[in-house]
């Protein structure tokens, strides 16, 4: 207490300083102390359990240093300091479940005034937030750049078919064992297919490989399934779990019609095989990178869909904030799908585990929010952009907008010929007006908050933006649409709103206008009469508005006497409105006859242009479009939010990457781009010491059940390690020195002996006692091949290629066109799972209850339940119902002259890859001996749906 | 189906004792599944366990008002709004507060629609919007100091179910059943009674990212007849209960077979049991949701049969057998999959009535019911919607949203009875005292059964994560 008054007071003596200021200690102690201990230190102290804001309020020094947002307590300063700005509930509100009382908070400005007394000792330090320390972080091992390693040497060359083999051999040489015998010939073929292609090889293809089971004949099955298109279909929905592709928004199910153009492009990188690194490049700056071809434009414009496929909350009100959330779940995805990292953690606060500061993740954060991903509205929307066409379409779509411009500038003369006739100038323009080309200040009413059920309409021109509304004279009294408009400066402005005419308008249509002081006026318009501000907008009065309170014009349809309008809402400032320039002196009254003939052979041509021309755009080639994003027109560094709060800016952090993760010389960006092709090269190069490792441990992963890194999104220092680090380091060299192509990783991992293995072992094989003998039950050291359950797809589209019904058809939209929204949504199609529509509201049950990936999160690793609703699924589920039925209408279709016998045989093979057992023979020849002839088709539907929900038909050895 | 329910269920259970003694001890004695526990690492991870601390609570039924009741025409009474009623005002109004940052935005006040009265022996008010409800305020608890995240539907409503207005969480009840399991293993732990599939569908009783066990299961959805509710593939229309009874032994056959050949092992035990689980839900289940088997007066209670209250009350009656049959969380929704869902009156208010005549009987009765059976003392009722709606009108007979400030009620389970905690402003606009936020009523509930919410994580993407994120207090001024 003491020690206080001494810093405070400098050379005034202990005494004095008490003397003088004892009203003020007492102020602390009285009403000061007691409100901070009671209201505060929950949240606020180092005694609490959590700490707010990082803010500590129980030592002086804590108190001014303050916390993420500055200090608290400035003496002498109230209203520098955030304490009283947050008791007053101004930028913060403090205590979070009220407000303290009047008297409380004028306590504590008189306490700040006085100089904020603090008599509290500060022997406890305040903690000071540590940095992180990039260098030491880079010890990590997926921080380092992979390195060459030369493929061990092993005692039993013999066992490897390439490089793999050894690494995984010498590890299992060191502890002692050996590895699993290789999988039986038909075992291996149906593993090889399923992986490779997703789809089970017919009797015929498991006969191909089993009459001649060599690994000479087992590679050129491996290089023909490589070429089967159906490896782009099986390998692109892997990817599509990284890209949580999804084709509706949850909020509302509003459809991404566009999407599916993501999906067939992913197809047709894994069957071209795009290289892996323009893969990436793409996805990230397609439409930033050149382009050769317009095919090659188109693709790379396509691949950026990707960054617009996010769940997204268009709804939020607060749109920086949407728009920074937007961009975390950019950085999500991106940071887990190519870089395994989790760098959405470090938006509040530095990563408590991994060496990411949160200036990293605005340095990246500032590179998407140079990018413009949804157009801002009451309820927001994403970007679409158009492709280009072929050459030859191309063509024909400027030839026919040079086709719309003749035909135009022909009306426009006619207008102008007019013009001074018709001094109201009913018809400026003909189509839709941008709001941007208009003076003051304009609302549309796509931006306007809308009660009711409103049409949407084109059809009366002109109008302001995209479309106007009207009610369709229906539902009196119950729809309005209620503009608020910001007042950039206190003023008189008049108000205009537009409208289209039309005979069926009502005449009756009240306006009610709020202006400065909450004084509400109404106004009445007939919307049958022509708008007289060029045709277009009809004004409502002046009005004062003040800069603080938004102008709000409120249009109803209440006792409406037909259609009511709503398209914009204008505010001129006074001194603007003269948006024309005032109408031309009359013509002489004798010309009048003259004119008024001319003027209606002048009309009657204009009318049949007007046809013309609207027939013209009836009939135009489209452009076909595509989500995407596209560049901000003004490029800039974002501020570091504190606390990850968009209206709590801190400094700025200049763009740039991980810096754990970066070797080299620091970034340099381009000051006309967001930054996001520097981005993509950094992630996709050699130079980066994550994405190859990233790559080929997810193929690993899909390939053989389990990661090498088993958290194949996490390598960070939560992630696991890699089980075999030298293995994991040779593959992502090699992938990188073979031009970063998939199809040579893929095919060099599944023609190692290692995949090759048997997974029936329960136990390693000892060949050699070791001193330390740990077990390995899941198999980490990989001495047998992993048992696997089959994901949702291949359990679809093998139930569909048994009933014989599955469609090979291949690309394009599968959801109706013009679909309002996903809800209850069911595809009943027969084309492979990975062209079932990803709606995010309506799932097919089967995706639900066997795991498929959530489409709202990057899922590289699915996980495999075992729950009840699978079984209620094969027991009763109305596909497996029909579709066995069909399986069994099938074979009975082609083995009319086969006895039970031969024909169980093939239905095995066919649903299973083998042939029954003896007791599976008795089990089901019994079953179809207990129906009579009569029942014969509906025993084997039953036989079928019964394989179906076996344990063999689960599960891939 | 020809048969009567009962007679299936018998026969279904003879199916399973057989099948119990035999084969399917295997899997008993291997519950411990290994795809559970890769999951979970625990063995059964629906198998009820034991709370944090003792429970006051053992289950939630959720009334979920979607589209924002208007608290001040219903539990909130602001005389001042009557003298007040047409005044123009400014108010930091949410809507213009988010997307402008505007403060003091001119509003026309507007006085509650329906009248209010003390009712019961606690006095509290309650408007005539709801006359069957204030009944019962001595069992209510009442927060009038509600305050939450999200002024539009969607985000307000995954912030009512899953406390985020836009990042995948999981939902509420996945939460709940993930830490204390349920006490029925022949059904769901946790219900949507008629979810909406509107705001977020899916996502309000989604699993997010923990395990697919803790998924809520939809019985039946918004928008169509609740005497039609059934769970998805609980029953096979296509085959009499014989043939499924055979399909079912077939299906055990072969699996007894394939189990052995492969050795068995803890996750083929896991499929196994998943079978065995199925069958015997599709022999409860139905039994459970069918509603035909009470009394006429109980049927009555919730005004079943009377054209204003038949489908609510069988979601109702629906949530108090799922409760009994010990479901640990029920969603009970009264929606629509629209943009403006059921109680969104931005225009004619007047329309309130007509929602509140198709809840209002059906949920008296629930509480009732509940009393008599002596299910309310360990059963938490919380009632509310997404968020309230404003003092001031919207149009000339409308509310908008109000995240700032509104009422939800509890009864039940731990939490006074006939009391009233917090307040808004005189107005009814912003909570002032004794604030409540969305944070907090989940912190609290959770404590009420015996959860303490900051112990209640689960480790994804490399951190913990929790319903209340870093936030949430226990309202401790209303427990019991």
């Amino acid at each position: 207490m003491l020690a206080a008054a001494i810093v405070l007071l400098g050379s005034l003596s202990v005494r004095a300083a008490e003397n003088q200021d004892r009203a003020v200690l007492d102020l602390f102690e009285a009403k000061i102390r007691p409100v901070l201990i009671a209201r505060c230190y929950e949240c606020h102290s180092q005694e609490g359990e959590e700490v707010h804001g990082g803010l500590l309020l129980d030592t002086r020094a804590a108190i001014r240093a303050g916390g993420d947002s500055g200090p608290a307590v400035v003496p002498g300063k109230p209203d520098e300091s955030l304490l009283l700005s947050a008791l007053r509930h101004e930028d913060f509100e403090m205590p979070p479940d009220g407000k303290l009382g009047e008297d409380v908070v004028a306590d504590f400005t008189r306490w700040i005034e006085t100089g904020a007394h603090d008599p509290r000792d500060d022997d406890a330090a305040t903690p000071i937030a540590q940095s992180i320390d990039i260098e030491a972080g880079r010890q990590h091992w997926s921080y380092q750049l992979p390195r060459e390693h030369k493929p061990p040497h092993v005692s039993d060359p013999e066992w490897s078919q390439n490089a793999i083999d050894r690494f995984v051999l010498h590890r299992l040489e060191q502890q002692g064992w050996a590895p699993a015998g290789p999988a039986k010939p038909d075992v291996l073929i149906r593993r090889v297919y399923y992986d490779l292609i997703g789809l089970p090889p017919t009797p015929e293809q498991i006969d191909e490989f089993v009459s001649d089971p060599t690994q000479q004949n087992y590679e050129a099955i491996v290089d023909r399934l490589l070429d089967s298109p159906r490896f782009g279909e099986r390998w692109a929905r892997h990817w599509l779990d990284v890209a949580r592709y999804g084709e509706s928004n949850t909020l509302r199910g509003t459809v991404f019609g566009e999407a599916w153009r993501y999906r067939d492009w992913a197809i047709d990188a894994f069957n071209e095989d795009l290289p892996f690194d323009q893969f990436i490049q793409q996805q990230i700056a397609g439409d930033l990178l050149e382009a050769e071809t317009s095919e090659q434009r188109r693709k790379q414009l396509t691949a950026t869909t990707l960054l617009a496929l996010g769940n997204t909350n268009f709804e939020n009100q607060d749109k920086e904030q949407l728009r920074m959330d937007v961009v975390d779940e950019q950085l999500e995805t991106v940071g887990g799908a190519f870089l395994a990292q989790t760098i959405t953690c470090a938006r509040c606060h530095d990563h408590k585990f991994d060496p990411i500061p949160t200036a990293d993740y605005y340095a990246l954060a500032g590179i998407f929010r140079n990018t413009r991903t949804l157009v801002d509205a009451n309820v927001s929307r994403w970007i679409e952009v158009s492709l280009p066409a072929p050459p030859e379409v191309e063509n024909e779509i400027q030839l026919h907008e040079e086709r719309v411009a003749a035909k135009r500038a022909e009306i426009a003369a006619i207008r102008e010929e007019l013009k001074p006739s018709t001094a109201t100038a009913q018809t400026r323009t003909s189509g839709p007006v941008r709001a941007e080309s208009l003076a003051g200040i304009v609302v549309d009413n796509t931006d306007a908050f809308v009660v009711g059920a409103w049409k949407e309409s084109q059809f009366a021109k002109p109008y302001v933006g995209a479309s106007y509304i009207h009610d369709e004279a229906m539902g009196r009294g119950e729809k309005s649409i209620s503009y608020e408009v910001p007042v950039p400066k206190d003023g008189e402005y008049e108000v205009r709103i537009s409208y289209t005419i039309g005979s069926n308008r009502a005449s009756n249509v009240p306006v009610a206008v709020t202006s400065a002081g909450g004084k509400q006026t109404k106004v009445v318009v007939d919307q049958r009469k022509a708008p007289g501000i060029d045709g277009l907008f009809h004004a409502l009065g002046r009005f004062p508005f003040k800069a603080n309170e938004a102008a709000q014009i409120v249009i109803s349809n209440q006792g409406a006497d037909g259609h009511v309008i709503a398209d914009a809402v204008q505010l001129v400032p006074l001194g603007e409105s003269q948006s024309r320039p005032p109408a031309k002196v009359a013509k002489q009254p004798e010309k009048q006859q003259e004119n008024q003939q001319q003027t209606a052979s002048l009309k009657t041509k204009l009318k049949q242009l007007e046809e013309e021309l609207k027939k013209l755009q009836g009939a135009a080639p489209r452009r076909e479009q595509v989500m995407s994003v596209q560049e901000r027109g003004e490029i800039e560094n974002s501020p570091i939010h504190i606390r990850g709060n968009v209206h709590n800016l801190g400094s700025v952090a200049p763009r740039g990457f991980l810096q754990v993760a970066t070797y080299g010389e620091p970034p340099e960006f381009n000051d006309q781009q967001s930054g996001r092709r520097e981005l993509a090269e950094w992630i996709a190069s050699d130079r980066n010491p994550l994405t190859a490792r990233v790559a080929v441990n997810r193929f690993w992963h899909w390939l053989f059940g389990a990661g090498l890194v088993r958290t194949t999104d996490n390598f960070g220092s939560v992630g696991e390690l890699p089980s075999h680090p030298e293995l994991l380091d040779y593959l992502a060299v090699q992938f990188q020195e073979e031009s970063w192509s998939v199809k040579t990783a893929i095919k060099r991992m599944v023609c190692s002996r290692t995949y090759q293995m048997s997974s029936q072992a329960k136990e390693p094989q000892v060949v050699a006692q070791q001193v330390v003998a740990e077990p390995d039950p899941e198999n980490r050291l990989l001495w047998r091949a992993n048992r696997r359950r089959h994901d949702a797809e291949s359990i679809r589209d093998t139930i569909l290629s048994v009933s014989g019904r599955l469609s090979l058809e291949m690309y394009g939209p599968t959801h109706r066109k013009g679909m309002g929204n996903d809800y209850d949504y069911r595809y009943d199609g027969l084309r492979r799972s990975v062209y079932v529509p990803a709606f995010r509201n309506s799932m097919p049950e089967i995706f639900e209850v066997f795991d498929f990936a959530n489409p709202s999160m990057v899922v590289g690793t699915r996980t495999t339940s075992t729950v009840a609703p699978q079984a209620l699924f094969m027991m009763n589920n109305r596909f497996v119902v029909e579709e066995s039925e069909e399986a069994a209408k099938r074979l009975l279709k082609e083995t009319s002259d086969a006895t039970d016998e031969q024909r169980l045989v093939l239905a095995y093979r066919r649903t299973l890859g083998r042939t029954p057992t003896p007791r599976e023979q008795q089990i089901s020849l019994k079953f179809l001996a207990d129906h009579d002839a009569g029942q014969q088709q509906q025993a084997w539907s039953s036989l079928f749906q019964a394989m179906f929900a076996s344990i063999d038909f689960r599960y891939l050895d | 189906m020809m048969h009567a329910p009962a007679s299936r269920f018998v026969s279904r259970r003879t199916a399973l004792k057989n099948t119990a003694c035999g084969f399917g001890m295997l899997a008993a004695s291997g519950l411990a599944a290994e795809a559970a526990r890769a999951e979970t690492g625990r063995a059964n991870p629906l198998q009820a366990r034991q709370p944090h601390h003792a429970p006051r609570a053992k289950r939630v039924i959720f009334l979920f008002m979607q589209g924002g009741v208007s608290h001040v025409d219903s539990f909130d009474y602001k005389p001042l709004l009557e003298k007040r009623d047409g005044e123009s005002l400014g108010f930091d109004d949410a809507r213009a507060l988010a997307k402008t940052g505007q403060r003091g935005v001119s509003k026309t006040i507007m006085k509650s629609l329906w009248k209010y009265s003390r009712y019961g022996q606690s006095g509290l008010w309650a408007s005539d919007l709801f006359p069957e409800m204030a009944r019962h305020v001595d069992k209510m608890c009442f927060l009038h100091s509600m305050h939450t995240d999200g002024v539009a539907h969607g985000p307000a409503t995954l912030f009512l179910h899953c406390g985020a207005t836009s990042l995948i969480r999981p939902s509420m009840g996945s939460w709940i059943t993930y830490g204390l399991g349920t006490e029925n293993q022949n059904l769901p732990g946790f219900v949507s009674i008629s979810p909406s599939a509107g705001n977020g569908g899916p996502r309000n009783y989604g699993n997010a990212f923990l395990p697919a066990v803790f998924q809520g299961t939809a019985l039946g959805s918004a928008g169509r007849p609740a005497k039609d509710a059934m769970i998805q593939d609980l029953v096979n229309a296509s085959r009499t209960p014989d043939q499924q009874q055979q399909q079912f032994d077939l299906i055990t056959a072969l699996n007894k077979e394939q189990y052995g050949a492969r050795g068995g092992g803890s996750e083929l035990d896991a499929v196994i049991n998943s079978y065995e689980l199925a069958w015997r839900m599709q022999g409860a289940a139905p039994e459970v949701i069918d509603t035909s088997s009470e009394s006429q007066e109980t049927r009555d209670l919730y005004g079943i049969g009377q054209p204003k209250t038949d489908n609510f009350g069988r979601q109702c009656l629906m949530a108090r057998r799922l409760c009994e049959a010990g479901v640990r969380y029920i969603q009970v929704t009264y929606g629509d999959n629209g943009a403006n869902p059921a109680w969104d009156q931005h225009g004619n208010m007047p329309k309130h009535k007509e929602h509140a005549l198709a809840v209002d009987q059906p949920i008296a009765g629930l509480l009732q019911d509940l009393d008599q059976r002596g299910l309310l003392e360990d059963t938490v009722v919380w009632w509310g919607g997404e968020f309230g709606r404003t003092p001031y009108a919207q149009g000339s007979d409308g509310r908008d949203h109000n995240p700032g400030g509104f009422t939800v009620w509890l009864a039940g389970g731990g939490v006074k009875a006939g009391h009233s905690h917090g307040a808004t402003d005189e107005f009814g606009h912003k909570a002032v005292e004794g604030k409540v936020h969305m944070h907090d009523l989940h912190a609290t509930i959770l404590h009420l059964l015996g959860l303490d919410h900051k112990r209640l994580t689960y480790r994804y993407a490399g951190r913990d994560f929790r319903l209340t994120d870093v936030h949430g207090r226990v309202v401790q001024e209303i427990l019991a």
